[in-house]
């Protein structure tokens, strides 16, 4: 899977590091920002009142 | 791994050049494995900038917000200092509390209890399924509220750090309302919400009086089960010009 992404990179060995990084930067990006938010309230980690739910 | 057989093919290319290098093609089970490994690692991965997520950044967004929040309701504060005192205001917040014992400085309180609310860093006092009562109205009752214990600004993550007779300071623009911590409960359900009755019982008091509950969740990483602390009212010092703090904070 990872080995398929870096072989269909382009460029020498260094370019495709930099591509590399600015994809895992992007997805980390998408996940801090859309993903990990939209899964948190689904998780039992931060209910802290106290109710009758 | 990918890069390192590239290395090396292009080491293989120039020390011999031929036969030219045929990668040989790895089998269809060898694939399967090797896919499914890669799965593990990132689901790994992802597990773990989820923890990164949870107990770091949503700190970080939420400490930005609540001190947006607070510098509003200060500089609100500052302007009506001229006007006529009584007016409530509820959008921004309505006072700050002060926990020596929890060393986190000042805590914003705002109106609810819902995440909306208490995910940008601040308190919430609840509206459901009690309605606190909010300590300036002067009546009896219980100002009962809510924060994080870990994440979105961990408000009260040292609640355990609170002892029977700690001093809890609510701040708002005109007073200084002092309460002393007189009885703690570690664990209690999530559905236990007797503890924010006006009197709670369960603390051991029988009478109406002015209290003040905390509560959030524990164990800590966790909303297995409720921490409660409750307060009582020692006594409410007005604000002076220089907004000098009572000496319980000082």
């Amino acid at each position: 899977m990872y080995g398929w992404i870096w072989r269909h990179l382009p460029g020498n060995a260094w370019v495709k590091a930099l591509i590399s990084l600015v994809l895992v930067l992007a997805v980390v990006y998408v996940l801090f920002q859309y993903v990990f938010p939209w899964a948190e309230p689904l998780l039992p980690f931060n209910d802290v009142t106290v109710d009758n739910q | 791994m990918a890069a390192t057989a590239d290395e090396t093919d292009e080491t293989t290319d120039e020390s011999e050049p031929d036969p030219a290098p045929r990668r040989r093609r790895p089998g269809r089970i060898a694939t399967a494995v090797s896919v499914f490994g890669e799965l593990l690692i990132t689901v790994g991965v992802l597990l773990g900038l989820f923890v990164v997520y949870s107990l770091w950044w949503t700190n970080v967004i939420a400490d930005r917000k609540a001190g947006r929040q607070a510098d509003r309701v200060r500089d609100h504060w500052a302007q009506e200092q001229d006007s006529a005192p009584g007016a409530l205001d509820t959008k921004d917040g309505i006072g700050f509390l002060h926990v020596p014992a929890m060393d986190n400085g000042e805590v914003l309180v705002e109106k609810g209890t819902g995440t909306d609310v208490l995910n940008d860093g601040v308190a919430g006092y609840y509206t459901e399924p009690v309605k606190a009562t909010l300590p300036m109205t002067g009546k009896d009752g219980n100002f009962a509220v809510a924060a994080h214990r870990d994440g979105h600004g961990a408000k009260f993550h040292n609640i355990d750090q609170l002892e029977e007779g700690d001093p809890i300071v609510f701040e708002t623009r005109d007073d200084w309302y002092v309460y002393k911590v007189y009885s703690v409960l570690p664990e209690t359900s999530k559905y236990n919400v007797e503890v924010l009755s006006s009197v709670p019982e369960e603390s051991g008091k029988k009478k109406p009086g002015h209290y003040i509950t905390l509560t959030t969740c524990t164990p800590v990483y966790t909303s297995r089960y409720r921490y409660v602390v409750w307060g009582e009212l020692v006594r409410v010092e007005k604000v002076d010009s220089k907004r000098t703090p009572p000496k319980e904070l000082r």
